[in-house]
């Protein structure tokens, strides 16, 4: 009698798993929707502000573009005046009130290059980086102080003192060799020496006459 | 939360262990199940025997529908998952050859393998036939790359290239499942019994 029950159970199983599924697949259906946050979580966010892995200084950007490494990408967040009137070689220019823009994606959004954001400070740059960063782009950069601090310590460093460790006249020279690559003359280097022309004097060689000497007796 | 690997809360060594352990219950369950003997794969071109369609088919429905409840539940981002690229036409070829090797030799290559493992001879000539036939696949590839690699349409679903909402689409296609395999049960009442 239990056993035929069980069967009688155990028939309706297939039924029963099919009714499961569907009833399943239903509910997602009729379920309530609500808008998904798009873009990384507000705490990864944070952790990602916070770090200042970001930053990218001026020496090693300065030795970067002297390398020519082509894996990294310069983009200039200024408005399009500013850029035209200065900017780092090689530089994208993305204002940061267009950076959204569908143009500038294919820029920020991708997996093959470097990305180092600039401004005059890095403060628009961090902002775009921070917009960026929410929509989970991948390897974007900051120059930490951006083209003020390019232009201070690059284009005009400053001259070491004579009481400063050696560290400091290394990366001076470091930063002088920059500059002039960066198209900086330093002209005191360049004044020549006025030529001073040695007066050789003559040198009098003087030839020993040879004495003729006096027939000496002999055999 | 999850996926658990891509978020790194598992961590990317462990993939190979993950791998060979999974892999070491999926061939369990497919030989426990029967999968290994030829005549049930070919039962489903002929008729009598639809384990594999159902087993496949209900598969795909519960992790699908588990997924995007998870998804719903915020365990899993579903937008990270790993999408297989599409390469059309390489796909249609290619699905086209499978299907005949079915057919003909009663095995997918998975449960080929199983079937090696317990020392099935029809399985080592079908995985002798494998090796063959990739050794020509990879000596002749230069005629076949354009096909291979052409055609790319990316990372798609069905969700994505057909513009329809997902919710709609699992449901849908779980009654499609069900429907499917209530008329494989008529199919497999209406065919004479193999014993096999």
């Amino acid at each position: 009698m239990v056993k035929k029950k069980v069967a009688k159970v155990l028939g309706f199983r297939y039924k029963a798993l099919a009714g499961i599924l569907i009833i399943l697949a239903g509910g997602l259906v009729l379920l309530p929707k609500y808008e998904k946050h798009e873009g990384i979580k507000p705490e990864q966010l944070l952790s990602n502000v916070i770090s200042s892995a970001r930053y990218v200084s001026t020496d090693k950007l300065a030795d970067i573009l002297i390398n020519q490494d082509p894996s990294y990408l310069l983009i200039d967040v200024r408005d399009e005046e500013s850029y035209k009137k200065y900017s780092l070689p090689n530089a994208v220019n993305i204002p940061l009130a267009k950076l959204l823009d569908e143009d500038f994606e294919a820029y920020l959004n991708q997996n093959s290059y470097n990305v180092v954001l600039y401004s005059n400070d890095h403060f628009y740059a961090d902002q775009a980086w921070i917009l960026c960063n929410r929509l989970n782009y991948k390897n974007l950069n900051v120059l930490k102080g951006g083209i003020n601090e390019w232009y201070e310590t690059i284009i005009n460093p400053p001259k070491p003192t004579e009481d400063m460790p050696a560290e400091a006249f290394e990366l001076y020279t470091f930063r002088k060799a920059a500059s002039m690559y960066f198209g900086v003359a330093y002209i005191q280097e360049f004044k020549v020496a006025p030529v001073v022309k040695k007066v050789v004097p003559k040198k009098v060689i003087t030839v020993k006459k040879k004495k003729k000497a006096p027939a000496e007796g002999g055999c | 939360m999850g996926p658990l690997i891509p978020n790194g809360i598992i961590p990317h060594e462990w993939d190979s262990i993950i791998a060979i352990l999974i892999g070491i219950v999926f061939g369990f369950v497919l030989e426990a199940s029967g999968f290994s003997s030829s005549r049930k794969l070919a039962g489903l071109f002929y008729g009598y025997d639809f384990a594999v369609l159902k087993v496949f088919f209900t598969a795909a429905i519960v992790s699908l529908i588990g997924m995007y409840y998870m998804d719903y539940l915020g365990y899993v981002d579903i937008t990270q998952m790993y999408v297989h690229p599409t390469y059309l036409w390489g796909a249609i070829i290619g699905g086209i050859i499978m299907g005949v090797g079915f057919v003909a030799g009663g095995f997918c290559p998975g449960t080929s393998l199983c079937a090696v493992a317990i020392g099935k001879i029809d399985a080592i000539v079908y995985v002798i036939g494998i090796m063959i036939g990739v050794f020509i696949f990879s000596e002749l590839y230069f005629l076949f790359e354009p096909i291979y690699e052409g055609f790319f349409m990316g990372n798609i679903t069905l969700i994505d290239s057909l513009g329809v909402n997902p919710y709609w689409f699992i449901f849908i296609f779980t009654l499609i499942a069900i429907l499917s395999f209530v008329i494989s049960d008529i199919i497999r009442k209406r065919n004479k019994k193999i014993f096999y």
